[in-house]
């Protein structure tokens, strides 16, 4: 369960990046955080992997509260997270194989075993084959791939995703959408940003809007107020 | 940390050494330079030191008898001295001793003592000292004390000597400090440079690590040893290159010396000299990573 209470964060000097906003996000839900570009969807997710803390406000993850996670804390936090970014953030020394075995060795897991599961996971995601490839050496679909694969290896609860279809065409990133459908089908929640209108309308299935940093909308919760007497 | 994550840490410094081979290489040279000033005060200390100590071991004071004492007087006296708790040996010279020791030692140009009276050198008694007792004040409280016997004329002692070398010595070792200190600090900033440096190139790796969840040990751990490892090279290096030079100069610095009593031969740096420069390495590369690590991620993180 995942908890925003009044949350607002301010850059300084005075740069308001998020004002306000309390959400609730259930296990296995599949949110997408829309808005176009500035309107504090990276922000939100930044504070939800704790590179950020709120100026004020309060965020609860499953009951633990971000702001006060010391740095061992926060590694221990991020090691149930997968994260996708727009640019991949893949290492270019690393084989796929072996960018997708660390986030695995990083939380202690043998070479031999974190490579094992590596190369599941890129099979499972339709890269055979690309298992020695260099991240340079691939499409831009490919390399999203890679991430996602690096994303799932802990397992985790959670997926953040920020524009994760950004650098992708159409087809890269409809297969990118499947992927995380798939991932959803494992009961992990997926908080996805993205400012892509067409995506966000034939994927989501709850939509959390940001405007200049305000909570904009909660299509979800429109609908359930919608259903309500 | 896990134990399995050893190995990770392991696979990541060989591949940095790897990647960045001359960068390390930099470093190491350039704290091979500083520990090799360092090491050659060691070195100039050490052996000053051993200089001293035989000079130590030889240290004598020669107590010069009137010429009116008789055989059974100048016995006692040297039973009186023998008592002394700081006084190891009492050898009595006589005239006729002193006479033959100055021929002796006058070898070929013993004619010059033709015409003299064989009893113009005095007798006297040749007094070595307890090791524990051979620093400047008790010899000179020993000496005062030998003045006051009766039948001693004069005292003579090479305690001035002794003295001055002690001074060079603690000289020397401030000298290695305060030398050694500077040229620390200088090294340190160079290191945190160069780290600086190798972490701007790995800026997407530490930034990944984070992301992935590595805690803050995982992160730094490599670049620590990374760094121990420069140290410890530069520590090498330096011993090497202070050996080298020693070899060279050992067959040539022992001939100027000699005129200032110095026969001991020249000795290079002992086993826990080479050890503590080697260390001092290891310290000061360590430190220089992880304080250039540490300020570089919190500008990094804000």
């Amino acid at each position: 369960m995942i908890q925003l209470f009044h949350v607002s964060k301010v850059y300084p000097p005075r740069s308001k990046a998020l004002t306000d906003v309390s959400l609730q996000i259930s296990p296995g839900e599949f949110v997408f955080l829309a808005g176009p570009s500035g309107a504090g969807k990276t922000t939100l997710l930044k504070l939800l992997f704790r590179q950020e803390k709120p100026s004020e406000g309060q965020i609860l993850i499953n009951g633990q509260d971000l702001s006060r996670l010391k740095g061992r804390d926060v590694a221990r936090l991020r090691q149930k997270m997968g994260l996708v970014f727009q640019e991949f953030k893949l290492l270019p020394g690393l084989s796929a194989l072996n960018n997708v075995a660390l986030a695995a060795q990083v939380v202690g897991m043998r070479k031999r075993e974190s490579q094992t599961k590596a190369y599941q996971l890129l099979r499972e995601l339709g890269l055979k084959g690309k298992y020695d490839a260099k991240p340079l050496t691939l499409s831009g679909g490919e390399q999203q791939r890679v991430a996602i694969a690096r994303a799932l290896i802990n397992e985790p609860f959670l997926v953040l995703a920020d524009e994760p279809t950004g650098n992708l065409d159409d087809q890269a990133a409809s297969e990118t959408m499947g992927l995380f459908l798939k991932i959803r089908e494992r009961g992990t929640t997926l908080i996805v940003a993205s400012h892509n209108i067409d995506l966000i309308k034939r994927y989501g299935t709850r939509i959390i809007s940001l405007r200049q940093g305000c909570l904009a909308d909660d299509l979800e919760r429109v609908r359930a107020e919608a259903r309500a007497p | 940390m896990k134990w399995s994550q050893l190995g990770f840490i392991g696979r990541r410094v060989r591949n940095s050494v790897r990647e960045l081979f001359w960068t390390h290489l930099l470093t190491s040279v350039t704290m091979a330079l500083t520990l090799f000033v360092f090491g050659a005060f060691m070195l100039l200390q050490e052996n000053l030191e051993a200089l001293l100590k035989g000079w130590g071991d030889q240290l004598q004071i020669n107590a010069y008898v009137g010429k009116d004492l008789s055989g059974a007087d100048i016995e006692s006296l040297q039973e009186r001295i023998r008592m002394y708790p700081e006084v190891a040996r009492v050898r009595h010279i006589s005239q006729e001793q002193a006479w033959k020791d100055f021929q002796a030692a006058l070898g070929a140009q013993a004619n010059v003592l033709e015409g003299l009276p064989r009893d113009v050198l005095p007798a006297s008694f040749e007094i070595s000292l307890r090791p524990n007792f051979r620093d400047g004040p008790l010899v000179e409280a020993l000496a005062a004390r030998l003045k006051k016997e009766r039948g001693i004329t004069s005292v003579e002692y090479a305690q001035d000597w002794v003295d001055r070398i002690s001074l060079v010595v603690l000289a020397v070792q401030w000298a290695k400090w305060i030398f050694g200190g500077a040229l620390f600090l200088t090294t340190y900033f160079i290191v945190n440079s160069t780290v600086k440096l190798a972490m701007l190139a790995r800026k997407e790796e530490i930034e990944i690590m984070e992301l992935v969840g590595a805690s803050r040990e995982l992160i730094e751990a490599p670049f620590v040893l990374e760094g121990m490892i420069q140290g410890t090279m530069g520590g090498a290096l330096s011993v090497g290159g202070l050996w080298l030079v020693f070899e060279i100069m050992r067959n040539q610095v022992p001939l100027s010396l000699g005129v200032f009593g110095f026969t001991n031969p020249l000795q290079f740096l002992g086993f826990q000299s080479v050890a503590l420069i080697m260390a001092v390495g290891c310290v000061l590369g360590a430190a220089g990573s992880l304080f250039a690590l540490r300020r570089f991620l919190r500008s990094w993180q804000g």
